[in-house]
């Protein structure tokens, strides 16, 4: 009995001991956490974030990224109102950019705002709900200006950025991608970025799906690639966490009742049987009578 | 002495003191690995809340593989020394690991319905646990079905023994087919696994006193009422018998 007794004490031990060397090992995923949307903490940003707000600084680019949700007539308004509320303007200048981009959780609406000398903004928002999720990247920095796009491939996929980069360039600045040079294509945790840039200007590419994203920087070249990759880990990494209580109900539901019709079915054979076994009694009086 | 020449404790003992502790300790256990389960640990933000499911879903498993276990041994050991004793606790085995693994198939196919966006798919372990189950329920049915007793125990005993087969393919499929949606908890998923999740501290903190309480209280506790149930099921029994040829 004693030695039963120690070899269960050392088993549970072991287990224990098995299951916390294992759980160790396991990292915790690192999100910012609200009640209502989920993004990855961005590695090697300062986090500024506060109650339903996530954001992001990089001191060495003056970039701030920032995400919200907030109410509004349409993605945009909201987006609009949410950048001018954060910034304290009283009003937006037109966007130098819109477009859209269809993910899978959704259709998000993109923007690119030049706001005054000193900053530029780009911003990404879909419906929610009866709300609206808004992604924001803001660069301060007077020296220069940095936009992020992201843009729906208009055709059949591309197999490289180049066509969307000359595009863009085109689009927002008085550049082509002739008159930058190839910095290289670069790794990073997002994704592969083709980098072209001369000493005024700096274009960066990655292709995700049927989607191309775009960062493009006036002013002295800087990392642009890992700004890109950020700000678009941000947006591929956001999830909303679902809200699926009903189901866990009715899994409990269904255990708690098959564990009931167990016991119940152990109860009322039990209960047959001492009916059985009292009129049992009653017979055999009644035959010794 | 009952007028018959029934022995009293076999229609109508009184619960040990062992089995009444037990019971309670199962009771307290089950609520407290409730309450663990349900607002200790934290919620996924991936699956939301119905990943909770697991602290029953993978648990109960193992409360069956237990339960269907004594019945492999209670069929080896009946066949071996012929007590009948060992008969009751397969069919006890059976009975309880039928339930437990009834609620591992139905939480399964709940928490897959907004996981997997379906109720039931022909995934290889869903397909070997439903295979599990239509097993163990045809051992009941089939033993049912035998009006001999000692033919019944002798038969049950070896499709008892048999049908641990089902478990182990159950237990082990996912690791031998690839080809499979169903995460693993315990080491890496397969590559096609939808649903699975990282088992931090607060998932074990949940799942090990569960996983504990499943795979020994619970499944040692039922059975021993089911035993106790058997034993006055036959009593009764013999007494009709002695009954109508008196």
């Amino acid at each position: 009995m004693r030695r039963a007794k120690r070899t269960t004490t050392i088993l549970l031990a072991l287990l224990a001991l098995a299951l916390a060397g294992w759980t160790s090992a396991q990292a915790e995923m690192p999100y910012f956490q609200s009640a209502d949307f989920n993004v990855p903490i961005l590695v090697g940003w300062q986090n500024q974030s506060v109650a339903g707000v996530a954001q992001f600084h990089q001191p060495s680019a003056a970039a701030t990224i920032r995400v919200t949700m907030t109410a509004g007539a349409d993605a945009q308004a909201a987006a609009a109102a949410d950048l001018a509320g954060w910034l304290g303007l009283a009003n937006l200048a037109a966007p130098v950019y819109s477009g859209k981009v269809n993910l899978a959780d959704g259709t998000w609406q993109v923007r690119a705002y030049d706001i005054d000398a000193e900053r530029s903004a780009s911003q990404l928002a879909r419906q929610a709900g009866d709300r609206f999720i808004v992604i924001t990247f803001l660069e301060s920095e007077a020296t220069s200006r940095t936009l992020m796009l992201a843009i729906a491939q208009a055709d059949e996929m591309l197999d490289t950025a180049e066509p969307e980069l000359d595009s863009a360039l085109q689009q927002l600045t008085q550049l082509r991608l002739d008159d930058l040079e190839a910095a290289g294509a670069f790794e990073l945790p997002g994704g592969d970025w083709l980098v072209f840039q001369n000493e005024t200007a700096q274009v960066a590419g990655s292709l995700f799906g049927n989607d191309s994203y775009i960062a493009l920087r006036e002013g002295p070249p800087g990392d642009l690639a890992s700004l890109a990759d950020a700000w678009r880990n941000m947006l591929l990494g956001f999830f909303i966490t679902p809200d699926n209580s009903l189901y866990l109900g009715l899994g409990l539901a269904v255990s708690l009742l098959i564990l009931a019709a167990l016991l119940g079915s152990f109860a009322w054979r039990a209960r047959t049987l001492q009916k059985d076994l009292a009129m049992i009694e009653q017979l055999g009086n009644a035959d010794a009578n | 002495m009952t007028q018959r020449g029934i022995d009293p404790p076999t229609t109508a003992s009184p619960q040990p003191r062992l089995l009444r502790a037990l019971t309670l300790l199962t009771a307290l256990g089950f609520a407290g690995t409730l309450v663990l389960g349900l607002f200790v640990a934290g919620t996924d933000i991936q699956q939301g809340q119905v990943q909770r499911i697991f602290y029953i879903h993978m648990p109960s498993f193992f409360g069956a593989f237990t339960a269907f276990g004594a019945t492999v041994l209670g069929g080896l050991l009946y066949l071996w020394r012929g007590n009948a004793d060992w008969d009751r606790i397969a069919q006890a085995g059976v009975e309880v690991g039928l339930a437990f693994a009834l609620i591992n198939l139905l939480t399964g196919a709940i928490w897959a319905r907004p996981i997997w966006n379906t109720w039931w798919t022909w995934d290889p372990r869903l397909t070997s646990a439903a295979v599990m189950c239509l097993t163990y329920a045809a051992y009941l049915m089939l033993r049912a079905g035998i009006e001999n007793r000692q033919r019944r125990r002798s038969l049950m005993s070896v499709y008892g023994i048999f049908a641990f087969v089902s478990v182990l393919l159950t237990l082990f499929i996912i690791r031998i087919v690839p080809d499979t949606i169903h995460p693993v908890i315990i080491g890496a998923s397969p590559q096609n696994a939808q649903g699975t999740f990282e088992a931090t501290s607060g998932v074990v903190l949940a799942l090990l006193p569960s996983l504990i309480l499943w795979l020994t209280l619970m499944p040692i506790t039922l059975m021993w009422h089911r035993y106790r149930l058997a034993l006055r099921q036959e009593a009764v029994d013999a007494l009709k018998l002695e009954l109508l040829g008196g």
